[in-house]
């Protein structure tokens, strides 16, 4: 099952279960307690995880070695977790999930704008870790909405908006012909914009498809990674109602 | 649809600690209040008139009665005079007996004998005179000064009309008095408007202790000068900067613990869910999740006290939330919904006081739990969760809910910061929750969602 914009090393990331290929895990985290424990219990769920007490490290591991997903802290020694995001983020689109011992919206919106796919607020239950690594992990598909005028993809699946091309089958995006390297959750929620172009997208629903949280989860993660498609893609194609969600144009 | 709301007591806790609207009742008083402040006759505003126009009435009473006095004793001086060179006259006719220069068919211009008011005789025959008497015996025809004297032991009396003198006195009085009433007219407005100018500085102080004590703790008076008023504000002032310190500093000590407590706590969380399954492992696990949901919620409240937290607004199909919220609880509760409930607000705060509302009921209410979604009810829409326990005691439905003192101390149960935290989030939401006791038995808590976020 390939990734296609997955790390430079272009591994693929095998599904969960999988006994072949494992899950690799980097566990960034500077609380000793907290890195065996969680480590320890990942790996109890099958990942394969390796673990470093700060940032610095973090990053020399993460260029070293092929890994699916970060689980990274924000509060690190060296070098934090939101600098450590934007130095991942220059070459790699693994998935990225923050840990935030505060709480605090500031961490929130640094790590998300830093390039994370969501949050997490510690102290968390392992099986809420797990769920949360399941929804990132999952793939990205292409349902096209059920609408009259809902776009249909070409023999070869592909979906074309002015400059922009989305190929649905090989989850490639290229504007101008020039491919895009964008994260897993970034494509799949442009994948649920190209689904349902002209029609206004509450975050609520973004948020329940994309990253699979019900009301409790926060609308901030979608406005964020907004924006960094934005910034991929081009500005003009995602269009902000105000007070309901966005829109995708054609 | 269930009655759940009419059937609650008059027993109202209405803690929507809202400051905000408090602010504005202290800033902006309402027509009628400003109306009535205005009437109300314990005003310190009505007692510096009644001070100024007593002052200025005693003032023009005393004036008025000097000049009065003044000019009473001049003209009578002077009537006096005249009687008296008229009586010369007089006495010179009576010795020249028939004058040729008098015309005999002309009565005298005096009178003699019979015609001398008796009690001028009586005074006559003890002294010869001359002498005067002011004659007001006859109002009808005025007064008049009388002189007389015994002229070759003839009782001889001139009078002189005097109407004019007092009627002039008369329209002196009447000027003072007009005098009086015009400056009143001028000097109680005047005092009411210096009053004013007292008065507002003074309410302005009030108000902000009323916004301090409401929860606006960065109010101040800010006022400058160096009167009696000014000191009262300075004091406020200073009075609230050491009290907001205070708080600061209690709250940056709440907030530190839990932020301290949560790194160790999130190893013992993972570390506890590693633990062989046992019975010591289940007491173990459910220590640390009470811990935990503790430190959740001191974090939570100390964010909210420190009023950091803003809401997010969006539609919100409200059934929908509601019916996730309890769902997610995981406990047995019954879910009504009437109307079409959506509002502009925030969900995932409204889910925080849904559960907080749902637990609570739970803990230390009774089954069974009902939570009704009305839209149904003008302007705004309401979540009741109602249960059949025993209801909120007294001292909560009076004071609202106290941080750590729980309904359920001998059950061990929740900590208390439940309904903070709900009464907390509705305010950053714009909402309310009431709580009330229903007849005969159960708690009624009510949240009421605004349908547009402000």
């Amino acid at each position: 099952m390939p990734q296609p914009h997955s790390e430079p090393a272009g591994r693929p990331a095998p599904q969960e279960g999988s006994p072949a290929a494992p899950v690799r895990i980097l566990l960034i985290e500077d609380d000793d307690a907290i890195r065996k424990s969680v480590g320890m219990a990942l790996e109890r769920y099958g990942y394969e995880v390796a673990a470093a007490p700060d940032g610095l490290t973090g990053l020399e591991m993460f260029r070293d070695g092929a890994y699916d997903l970060l689980l990274v802290d924000v509060m690190l020694p060296h070098l934090d977790g939101i600098g450590l995001s934007y130095r991942v983020r220059e070459t790699s689109q693994a998935h990225l999930l923050m840990m935030s011992a505060r709480g605090d919206a500031l961490d929130v919106v640094a790590g998300l704008e830093a390039g994370a796919d969501d949050y997490i607020v510690k102290p968390v239950d392992t099986t809420v870790l797990v769920a949360r690594i399941r929804t990132l992990l999952r793939r990205a598909t292409f349902t096209a909405h059920a609408t009259a005028d809902a776009p249909a993809p070409d023999d070869g699946g592909l979906l074309t908006f002015r400059n922009l091309s989305v190929d649905t089958r090989g989850l490639e995006v290229r504007t101008d012909g020039r491919l895009l390297a964008l994260t897993p959750t970034e494509l799949r929620l442009l994948l649920e914009f190209v689904a349902a172009p002209g029609i206004v997208l509450e975050r609520q629903t973004l948020l329940r498809k994309v990253w699979d949280y019900g009301w409790e989860g926060d609308s901030r993660v979608v406005d964020l990674t907004v924006q960094r498609l934005r910034k991929k893609i081009g500005a003009d194609h995602i269009e902000t109602v105000r007070g309901f969600g966005y829109k995708f144009r054609r | 649809m269930r009655r759940t709301t009419p059937d609650a007591r008059p027993t109202t806790a209405d803690i929507s600690g809202d400051p905000q609207a408090a602010d504005a009742d202290a800033d902006r008083t309402p027509p009628g209040e400003a109306l009535r402040r205005l009437v109300d006759p314990r005003s310190l505003r009505w007692k510096i008139a009644a001070g100024v126009a007593a002052a200025a009435c005693a003032m023009a009473v005393g004036i008025g009665v000097l000049v009065h006095q003044t000019t009473e004793t001049r003209s009578m001086s002077i009537g006096r005079g005249t009687a008296l060179r008229e009586l010369e006259v007089a006495e010179f006719e009576f010795r020249d007996g028939r004058s040729a220069s008098r015309n005999p068919s002309e009565p005298p211009g005096y009178a003699i004998g019979d015609e001398v008011p008796d009690g001028l005789r009586h005074r006559l025959a003890s002294e010869p005179g001359p002498l005067t008497w002011y004659d007001t015996s006859k109002p009808l025809q005025g007064p008049f000064m009388w002189a007389a004297s015994r002229v070759d032991g003839t009782d001889l009396a001139v009078r002189m009309d005097m109407g004019a003198e007092k009627r002039s006195l008369q329209a002196l009085d009447r000027h003072i008095r007009y005098a009086a009433v015009a400056t009143l007219a001028v000097v109680v407005p005047l005092a009411l408007l210096a009053a004013e100018l007292v008065l507002r500085r003074l309410r302005r102080v009030a108000g902000t202790a009323r916004r301090i004590r409401n929860g606006a703790l960065d109010a101040r008076t800010a006022s400058r000068g160096h009167d009696e008023i000014s000191e009262i504000s300075s004091a406020v002032d200073h009075m609230a900067d050491a009290l907001q310190e205070r708080l600061r500093g209690e709250q940056r000590f709440t907030a530190d613990v839990a932020h301290e407590l949560r790194t160790p706590l999130a190893g013992l969380v993972t570390s506890a869910s590693l633990l062989p399954e046992s019975e010591a492992t289940d007491l173990v696990q459910d220590r640390v999740r009470v811990l935990r949901a503790l430190v959740d919620d001191l974090l939570e409240i100390s964010r909210l006290d420190a009023g950091a937290e803003r809401a997010d607004a969006q539609p919100v199909p409200l059934g929908e939330v509601v019916t996730e919220c309890v769902r997610r609880t995981g406990v047995d509760t019954r879910i009504t919904v009437v109307g079409d409930p959506t509002v502009e607000t925030d969900p995932r705060r409204v889910d925080r006081i849904v559960t907080n509302l749902v637990l609570n009921a739970h803990r230390h209410g009774g089954p069974p739990v009902e939570v009704t979604v009305d839209a149904t009810t003008g302007a705004a829409v309401t979540v009741v969760v109602r249960d059949h326990g025993p209801g909120f005691p007294a001292d909560l439905l009076d004071h609202g809910p106290q941080r750590f003192r729980t309904g359920a101390a001998e059950r061990g149960h929740g900590h208390g910061l439940g309904l903070t935290i709900a009464l907390g989030q509705a305010h950053v939401i714009g909402a309310r929750v009431t709580l009330t006791n229903a007849e005969p038995h159960g708690a009624v808590a009510t949240l009421s969602l605004p349908r547009r976020h402000t």
